[in-house]
């Protein structure tokens, strides 16, 4: 079978070939994508949510050096799971989001947009969730991807998740971050339409018109931050970013992140501490967040704007 | 929100762990008898209940509370109770989604709890909304539990042809309870292997098993899914259980040739009823069977798009039927069309080749 596409530097072996042009076509089921890079640390709390909720979870690694798919393959293991896990290797350095990204062409495979038309070309399932290796689905959140990704069947739908951002300190405590509200769309039928291309920052999916779109409840998703660590290795310089709505999310990323390094706690952060011989980002994906008041307080006001197309969004996700 | 655990006692009911069992199961498949045993052994049917009426004169055990809800949401989705469309899925789905609608369950859910640590929830409605129901489990600190009955397609079928007055047809019938059984096997799964980390557990019953030995039948569910008051009731709730039980209750003899379905729906039932009697059995709940039932549902998704595919012309004259209903506009020009005023999300739902044929039929063009 010829490739669909394929990249400028000639790699025959990565060329991208649709998954429903193969013989006997797409399966029923939902498969999660994770591109990751130095997640060995996160994958033992991101892989157990996911392969509960899904039929399948594919890992490409994209450069490890920490032993990231041997971490991926024993937390599948260990769970009983190991048929839900697929892994795969993509070897090129993939430009990092921001300037680096926009020098790159769409067809080479060191561009975001190549690399996960590549990688979702690998699905087998008709529908995917786009999933990043410190994304930790909470226990109302795993419920949730797990009814849908049966449900949806062939409707031809978008979903979006809200995250937030949880800054670890140790093993006891943590700092929620729920003062921007921010939901991404990560689920998407896998289809023609519904492919990678370029966007400014980063890549973009494309969608049909009209295309179905809902949004699922906030509570449901942690991004792990290691106060620790070296959150920020994957961005370009940060300054390098133009002020844009569309990177809001990482500028208080930024914000939160050097706030608390300085010791100070910003408003709609909250510090959270587990209790006696319970992992924090277990206490607060089985017990805090799900248990949480609802609705659940979310967004501070000076965060709030949205953009005129957001707003459009919601007008018709309202109706529909 | 539920207060620090304490330890299990077995003659202190308060002691007992939160727990919901979810009664599923197509109407008139003996969802009543097990509801209502189990309220005779102990667990609590929020009140108040419907009312007990000539189509069952033991009593629904089913909180008025939670079919209102239920028949709210059906509609606000679109969906029947019984409905063949396998895409009505996603849409009751789309609707449990919805804060709003969370948060009603799960404050409905937790002043119950008040009342009892062990709560039975059953409505023939239900298997729509199992997400939405184990999200409120989730968020008061209990454990959902399932029991999906089943009974005989042919028996559910001629039950329901007698009792609703034969309205529907045999063929949407038995594919409603294709659709529903085979989605209902699905979305409790995660109950099955233990995989699932907001599931206690999962059980089959054959509504039969119930009305021949229902002591042995809800001994067994007891076990499997931990339920305290059933596993510790008192002679006098047993003595109860038995005059509660009419086993005259299954009326029905009829077999599924009896009910002269198309060819294909017909072998997909009677294969769909074959292996969802395996999960009955003892150690019958396996991956093979999982497998062999994925199969079954993806079998049912094809013949349901195939026969949609090839009966638009019916869904054109339904909808030309509807406009001659409906008064002429005054002027064309003075408001919106009979398709502007459809909500959006039902045109959307509407698959773009039905919708290029209904604005064909209308001579309308796209805007």
């Amino acid at each position: 079978m010829s490739a669909d596409l394929t990249n400028l530097e000639g790699h025959t072996e990565y060329d991208v070939t649709w998954p429903w042009k193969r013989p006997g076509g797409l399966r029923p089921g939902a498969t999660a994508v994770l591109r990751v890079k130095d997640e060995a640390a996160n994958l033992p709390w991101v892989l157990p949510p996911l392969l509960r909720a899904t039929d399948h979870v594919l890992v490409v690694d994209n450069g490890s050096t920490d032993g990231t798919p041997d971490v991926a393959r024993d937390t599948a293991e260990a769970l009983g799971l190991g048929h839900r896990l697929t892994q795969a290797t993509y070897p090129f350095a993939v430009a990092r989001a921001g300037a680096e990204h926009l020098a790159t062409p769409e067809r080479s495979v060191h561009s975001l947009a190549y690399f996960y038309n590549w990688c979702f070309a690998q699905v087998g399932t008709r529908y995917s969730w786009k999933w990043d290796g410190d994304m930790v689905l909470t226990t109302e959140g795993e419920v949730s991807i797990g009814d849908l990704g049966w449900q949806v069947g062939d409707v031809q739908s978008i979903i979006r998740v809200p995250r937030h951002g949880l800054y670890v300190e140790s093993e006891r405590r943590a700092y929620l971050d729920l003062g921007l509200r921010n939901a991404e769309e990560w689920g998407f039928p896998v289809g023609p339409d519904f492919v990678f291309t370029k966007a400014y920052e980063w890549e973009i999916r494309t969608t049909p018109q009209p295309v179905r779109s809902i949004g699922l409840p906030h509570g449901l998703c942690v991004e792990l931050k290691d106060l620790n660590g070296d959150e920020f290795a994957h961005w370009t310089d940060p300054e390098s970013f133009a002020t844009s709505y569309r990177n809001k999310r990482k500028r208080r990323e930024w914000t939160v992140f050097q706030a608390l390094k300085r010791g100070e706690v910003l408003p709609g952060v909250h510090e959270i501490t587990a209790p006696d011989g319970v992992h924090v980002v277990e206490h607060v994906t089985r017990t805090w967040l799900p248990q949480a008041p609802r609705p659940l307080e979310v967004g501070l006001p000076e965060l709030a704007p949205k953009s005129p197309a957001q707003l459009a969004l919601e007008q018709g996700s309202r109706t529909c | 929100m539920t207060g620090a655990p304490t330890e299990l006692s077995l003659t202190d009911p308060t002691t007992y762990p939160r727990k919901v069992l979810f009664v599923a199961g197509a109407g008139r498949s003996g969802t009543s008898t097990m509801a209502g045993l189990m309220r005779i052994m102990g667990l609590h049917v929020p009140q108040p209940e419907v009312v007990a009426d000539e189509t069952n004169p033991k009593g629904f055990g089913e909180p008025r509370w939670a079919v209102d809800h239920h028949d709210r949401l059906l509609k606000e989705a679109l969906v029947q109770v019984s409905d063949s469309r396998p895409e009505a899925w996603f849409e009751t789905g789309r609707v449990s989604t919805r804060e709003p609608e969370r948060i009603a369950t799960a404050e409905w859910l937790e002043s119950h709890f008040r009342v009892s640590p062990e709560l039975v929830v059953k409505d023939p409605r239900l298997a729509w909304f199992l997400g939405l129901w184990r999200v409120a489990a989730v968020r008061t600190g209990a454990t959902p539990v399932f029991a999906t009955m089943l009974r005989q397609p042919s028996e559910v079928v001629g039950s329901k042809q007698t009792y609703y007055a034969n309205r529907l047809g045999s063929a949407h019938l038995a594919a409603s309870w294709l659709n529903m059984m085979l989605h209902t096997e699905r979305g409790t799964r995660g109950s099955a292997d233990g995989s699932g980390v907001a599931d206690g557990g999962r059980v089959f019953v054959r509504y039969e098993d119930l009305l021949t030995d229902w002591v042995r039948t809800t001994s067994q569910v007891a076990e499997q899914l931990q339920l305290q008051h059933v596993l510790h009731a008192d002679s006098e709730q047993i003595r109860e259980g038995h005059r509660f039980v009419d086993p005259t209750l299954r009326r029905m003899s009829q077999t599924l040739a009896d009910l002269g379905l198309p060819k294909q729906l017909h072998e997909l039932t009677a294969e769909t009823w074959e292996q969802l009697n395996q999960l009955a059995d003892p150690g019958g709940d396996t991956p093979e069977a999982h497998q062999a039932l994925d199969q079954l549902r993806e079998a049912y998704v094809d013949l349901y798009e195939e026969s949609a595919a090839i009966s638009r012309s019916s869904v054109v004259a339904a909808e030309q039927a509807l406009k001659r209903q409906r008064p002429a506009p005054a002027a064309p020009e003075a408001g919106p069309s009979a398709v502007d005023r459809i909500p959006h999300g039902v045109r959307a739902a509407i698959p773009p080749s039905v919708r290029r044929g209904l604005r064909k039929v209308a001579g309308r063009q796209r805007p």
